[in-house]
């Protein structure tokens, strides 16, 4: 059992050098739906660090109790709770929001991120340590989702939290909020971030 | 056989305790829930009717609706006659329509003014059409070119409207369709003019009564 | 929802509204798979298999279940149940009784359970209120889409592997996503290609 590193590690560890998403391109399936606009991005990525929070720190707290054959159903559990807790919290304050966002929140669940940080870390590591794994991690996740916002609304719609950033002239690229240009925006930024920092990580490629 | 039957229990209890939780959390919330649904729909009904309420505070529209909305039942349909500042003179009429989309069922709510012969905004509030090819049916520019639509009086054969690919010149009813969403387009355009029609022949007749 | 006819349906829901070069789900076993023409084929079939059944099963359970007793916002939660219950129960069938396909298959079931884009079918055919036939019809379509998608991307990535030489900060995730966007693009021009009469 290796000893559990210090919470500034692991912080640094899921924000950066473990980027979930930049080294390891987990779990965007959810969330690069809702990069089309700023504000649906942020309330989203909220939506999963408290979830991933939450979940780790619940799995982490039961972990000694858990009994081995049920751990995959505790932990899809665990993780549907807190997503549907979140879902009709949103709902209730944040009705627009929670239109645009659809049946999005609710596959928090199936992110990968969320399972996989349960399986790897919080079944493994005291609470609090838990608790800020699933913070760093979510916080990297978010950083990268924020990076990707940031270039499809002000392209795609001319404007960032609703406020308009671009020159006026400027013909928006609608092709940046539908589907295709997701995929550019997270592509192109992976390439950046991997050639402005090369690092040869010991991750299987896209394997958690 | 012990192990198992602890495993069950455990799974048991555990779900009892995030179900009571989540059973919980509904509960707290399902008034305010309920009270945005009723908050989109006056929002969109105001809308329709032009009363102006783009920036307005959730209590200032239900207190406008409130005063300044009737409801009324003419042939199992819910009609919203608005009424103007005095309270009594109609303003304008707005009434839901629905129909089949592409991916999946369409609302909406026309208004039209008094006399239930023109139409004067139109708005899309559920649909689950192709985000940025059908979607785009809520955009303003879609929906405003609704605006100034007349129906004609007496039933006259051929739709109200046609969509058509932008760019062609139009004849009065023609308005553009979205470009690279035919089937949404043409699902509008076939269940919006049966509303429209319904809307003169069977409703507007009796929506200025009383 | 009458109008759609099974057969627009389950066509659309391969091309026009893919459900993963439109919706976006289903990305994870997709950037980690695509590589190899074998898996790629395997995987797909039993995501096609999975999804038309379960969403079949969910719409059942929905509205046989839920909705009389007023346990809707539990749906995530069944939902999930009801296909890693499925998918158990295929894995068990295949093992016994056809032993040689579940070493190309097997490994792939337990995968399949926490596939964004199988719960997300289950629950996009809940928002547009399909009947039990549609379902089945939009979750095929869905599956082979997917799939589609996934052999598509697979067979264009081996082929740059052979024929060009990548920077190495391109190389892997950043160039998938390049090429999936490129055909997420593509397959937005078959959105003119059905007609409906």
């Amino acid at each position: 059992m290796a000893k559990t590193p210090s919470h500034r590690e692991i912080f640094i560890s899921g924000l950066w050098r473990d980027n979930p998403v930049l080294r390891q391109v987990l779990g965007i399936c959810s969330t690069l739906a809702a990069t089309n606009l700023m504000v649906n991005t942020l309330v989203m990525n909220a939506g999963l660090i408290f979830s991933l929070c939450m979940s780790s720190l619940t799995v982490s707290l039961l972990r000694n109790v858990t009994p081995m054959r049920t751990r995959m159903m505790v932990q899809v559990l665990i993780i549907a709770s807190y997503v549907i807790m979140v879902d009709i919290a949103i709902k209730a304050y944040l009705p627009e929001i929670s239109e645009a966002l659809g049946p999005y929140v609710g596959l928090i669940i199936t992110n990968c991120i969320i399972m996989g940080r349960c399986e790897a870390f919080a079944r493994n590591n005291p609470p609090l340590a838990s608790l800020v794994d699933g913070l760093a991690v979510g916080l990297g996740y978010a950083l990268v989702l924020i990076a990707i916002a940031l270039i499809r609304e002000p392209l795609g719609f001319g404007t960032l939290l609703g406020f308009k950033v671009m020159p006026p002239g400027f013909t928006p690229w609608t092709i940046m909020v539908m589907a295709p240009g997701a995929f550019f925006a997270l592509g192109a930024l992976t390439w950046l971030i991997r050639s402005l920092f090369p690092q040869t990580t010991g991750l299987a490629e896209g394997g958690r | 056989m012990k192990s198992r039957l602890l495993s069950v229990g455990f799974m048991f209890l555990l779900t009892l305790c995030f179900t009571a939780m989540v059973s919980a959390v509904k509960v707290a919330n399902q008034d305010r829930i309920q009270r945005n649904q009723e908050l989109k729909l006056e929002r969109i009904i105001l809308k329709v009717l032009r009363f102006g309420t783009g920036r307005v505070s959730d209590r200032e529209l239900s207190e406008l609706f409130k005063t300044r909305i009737r409801k009324k039942e003419v042939e199992g349909r819910t009609l919203y006659l608005g009424l103007e500042a005095d309270g009594r003179t109609l303003k304008g009429i707005a009434f839901p329509v629905g129909g089949p989309g592409f991916w999946g069922p369409i609302q909406g709510m026309v208004g039209l003014d008094r006399e239930g012969l023109t139409v004067v905004g139109l708005a899309f509030y559920s649909h689950s059409e192709t985000p940025g090819l059908g979607g785009r049916l809520t955009e303003d520019w879609f929906q405003n070119q609704f605006a100034g639509l007349k129906l004609p009086a007496g039933k006259e054969a051929g739709p109200i409207f046609e969509l058509i690919p932008s760019g062609r010149t139009k004849k009065p009813g023609q308005l553009d369709a979205i470009t690279g969403a035919t089937m949404t387009s043409k699902a509008v355009e076939r269940f919006l003019n049966r509303e429209l029609a319904f809307f003169r022949d069977k409703l507007r007749p009796q929506a200025g009564e009383g | 929802m009458e109008q759609l006819g099974l057969g627009t349906l389950f066509f659309a829901a391969i091309f026009t509204n893919n459900i993963l070069l439109t919706n976006f789900l289903g990305l994870c076993p997709f950037l980690a798979i695509s590589r190899d023409k074998k898996s790629a084929l395997g995987l797909g079939a039993a995501v096609v298999f999975v999804m038309a059944c379960t969403t079949a099963l969910n719409h059942l359970v929905y509205h046989l279940l839920l909705v009389p007793l007023d346990l809707v916002h539990f749906r995530f939660i069944i939902f999930i149940v009801v296909i890693a219950a499925f998918v158990q129960l295929v894995e068990l069938v295949v093992e016994r009784f056809f032993t040689p396909l579940y070493y190309v298959l097997g490994i792939f079931l337990p995968l399949i359970t926490v596939n964004c884009a199988i719960l997300g079918a289950s629950l996009f055919m809940i928002i547009r209120g399909y009947s039990l036939f549609q379902a089945v019809a939009y979750g095929a379509g869905s599956g082979i889409g997917w799939m589609l998608a996934i052999i598509a991307v697979g067979a264009i990535r081996e082929k740059l592997q052979k024929t060009a030489k990548l920077p190495q900060s391109l190389e892997g995730p950043a160039i998938t996503l390049l090429i999936t966007g490129m055909m997420s693009l593509a397959f937005m021009a078959f959105s003119g290609m059905i007609q409906i009469q």
